[in-house]
């Protein structure tokens, strides 16, 4: 997995790309804890080249929201496609995280 | 993907690895034959237990504990693939089987140490979750089991059995909520894995893995060795 980043103001935007499970997980989360360790700035992870998530990268999103409102930022989603928005959806994780359609949505938020 | 909570009745009818035993004669000479001639089946075997259920189930409404034993079948769903591996569920307990033919043929985690990774994940997301009374939290027992067999005795069933089946069982006496019991085979399994990936335990999900323990298990004829890891201690 591939996790692309760069920074629209003060936002971070990361968008991995391919499958995000247990054995690449740790890829997201060097950039998730570099970028909330040095409380840079609010997150934005743009899920639209993200094919398939597995309970570790559920697990490692979870934790940095919470590490993000610890450090009193904000770790927004955005383009998610159907296969992952269902999975977000069924596991509940949709009540919990910010969610945008596009990454302009999330940008102006 | 493997979405909801129907994934115990997919793909029911698609077995073709199991042998159905079925033969009308009790005294046959043809069963033992056939029962002869099955293969073992190695791969790794776990029971994961609802936390509660029972509990909530008579303290509280049906549709609260539906609802919450739903949604957690629902999360536990997430393990890769499960649909063609739950083998049964009774009540609150799924047993799961994954033969290494199986599991080496994955997408995603394809070893046995991707496998503990899912499995830990899916305890420390049910336990993490911020809304309350959502879901409920889960115990696993896992084993990697060579004495053991796919065989049903029911058409357009699937089931496994052998010696390693009920030793992981008995394993499960050992866990509690968000716990993970692994028998030292499987344990062992998955530290090759992850020599092989050049991971080290202190820097991974094993890093508060209990020593080694033993234990002789009613109606296991030698001790057993086996560890825990506890979610989230």
């Amino acid at each position: 997995m591939i996790v692309n980043e760069e920074k629209k103001g003060n936002v971070y935007v990361l968008t991995p790309e391919g499958r995000l499970d247990t054995t690449n997980y740790t890829i997201l989360e060097q950039h998730l804890a570099k970028i909330t360790g040095a409380n840079a700035g609010n997150i934005l992870i743009d899920m639209s080249k993200l094919e398939y998530i597995s309970s570790s990268g559920l697990r490692v999103l979870l934790m940095y929201l919470k590490k993000s409102k610890e450090v009193n930022g904000r770790l927004m989603l955005c383009s998610m496609i159907p296969d992952i928005r269902e999975v977000f959806e069924i596991s509940g994780f949709v009540n919990i995280f910010e969610i945008y359609g596009s990454r302009e949505d999330a940008l102006a938020s | 993907m493997p979405l909801q909570a129907d994934f115990l009745l997919r793909e029911r009818k698609n077995y073709p690895m199991v042998h159905y035993i079925h033969f009308k004669d009790p005294t046959s000479r043809e069963i033992e034959e056939k029962l002869d001639s099955i293969p073992r089946c190695p791969g790794t075997c776990f029971f994961i237990d609802v936390i509660n259920s029972t509990d909530i189930k008579y303290r509280t409404k049906l549709r609260q504990w539906g609802k919450r034993l739903n949604n957690t079948f629902n999360f536990i769903s997430f393990l890769n693939d499960l649909p063609g591996n739950v083998v049964k569920g009774i009540g609150d307990e799924l047993m799961l089987f994954i033969p290494d033919e199986d599991l080496f043929s994955k997408t995603s985690y394809n070893n046995y140490f991707g496998l503990l990774g899912e499995i830990y994940a899916t305890i420390d997301n049910l336990m993490n979750y911020p809304i309350p009374d959502t879901f409920l939290n889960c115990k696993v027992a896992i084993h990697y089991c060579t004495e053991v067999y796919n065989i049903s005795f029911f058409e357009h069933a699937n089931d496994y059995y052998g010696m390693d089946i009920d030793l992981t069982a008995r394993l499960m006496t050992k866990a509690r909520a968000n716990r993970i019991v692994l028998s030292e085979k499987f344990f062992i399994k998955v530290k090759n894995d992850m020599i092989d990936h050049d991971v080290r335990i202190q820097d991974s999900i094993i890093s508060g893995i209990s020593p080694v323990y033993m234990e002789d298990f009613k109606g296991v004829p030698h001790p057993t060795e086996y560890r825990f890891i506890d979610v989230g201690a």
